[in-house]
């Protein structure tokens, strides 16, 4: 066999081998979203950064206080639930935690709060970040 | 079903791969700068079998990890770091095993000269894919997801 012949099909076979393997991904969260009743999202390369203007952030914490202030305490530093200052988590995941909760920990808040309200519940979030980010000598 | 079950198994299946590609690299770049010894073709030889045992041993690590994510094919994060190295080093990985496989134990010194530049640049996304694995483990450790 030739080099440019086994070349050939060599780069046929890694992608194959790729292709299988995203393919079989596919199949596998398809069966664990159906599994567990929730929606399949779809992946993104680039996620959208969220809007952190004040107007956003105020709303947030309308929103924080109104649903999540009671466990996580009014100044977002922790009572029952953990502190949420310095999340080093994306804005999907913040998202995704709160549509789905955490089982035995949180409550799903997905009939409570709509896409809006989540995003302005993450620039909230985010400010506390920066917030930290300020506190801290 | 234990939960932790995919996620030990991954932890089981990804350093065999890793070991037999770098010892397979390591081989046959000591065959090709030593070309003239008679040793040199026993190195090609061990080479063109842990590239082969290495790349076999891929698919269960990919396996396993794709079970453990429940099939997440980018995720966010670390994931996404490890998944943005993991996928390419993969596919490269079977891409020069198979071309191996295909060219034979011993090579011409010029073709085999190429295969080693491929070898590298897979072994360098393999590795970076690697310490990703490594920092996603500690960060899942000490914060797990929901």
């Amino acid at each position: 066999m030739t080099s440019r012949s086994a070349t050939s099909i060599a780069l046929l076979a890694g992608l194959l081998a790729v292709s299988s393997a995203l393919g079989g991904a596919h199949l596998v969260r398809q069966h664990a979203m159906h599994a567990s009743h929730q929606t399949p999202t779809p992946e993104r390369w680039l996620e959208p950064v969220t809007s952190t203007s004040p107007q956003r952030v105020a709303q947030g914490r309308k929103t924080f206080l109104q649903r999540c202030a009671h466990c996580h305490g009014v100044d977002a530093r922790g009572d029952e639930g953990p502190d949420l200052h310095d999340l080093q988590v994306s804005d999907r995941y913040i998202a995704n935690t709160v549509l789905r909760g955490i089982p035995h920990e949180m409550p799903s808040f997905a009939r409570k709060l709509q896409g809006d309200d989540i995003a302005a519940l993450t620039a909230y979030l985010r400010s506390l970040e920066h917030e930290a980010d300020r506190s801290d000598p | 079903m234990d939960q932790t079950l995919w996620s030990k198994a991954h932890g089981a299946a990804t350093h065999f791969p890793i070991a037999l590609v770098a010892c397979s690299a390591a081989l046959d770049t000591v065959g090709w700068f030593r070309a003239g010894r008679p040793f040199a073709g026993d190195l090609h030889a061990v080479g063109y079998w842990t590239i082969l045992f290495g790349a076999a041993g891929s698919v269960p690590a990919v396996i396993s990890g794709v079970l453990m994510t429940k099939g997440s094919v980018l995720g966010h994060g670390l994931l996404r770091l490890h998944h943005l190295f993991v996928w390419p080093a993969f596919g490269l990985l079977i891409a020069i095993a198979t071309w191996r496989a295909l060219v034979g134990r011993h090579p011409a010194r010029r073709l085999l000269a190429g295969y080693l530049c491929g070898v590298a640049a897979m072994l360098t996304l393999l590795i970076i894919a690697a310490y990703w694995g490594g920092e996603l483990l500690l960060a899942t450790a000490i914060e797990p997801g929901p």
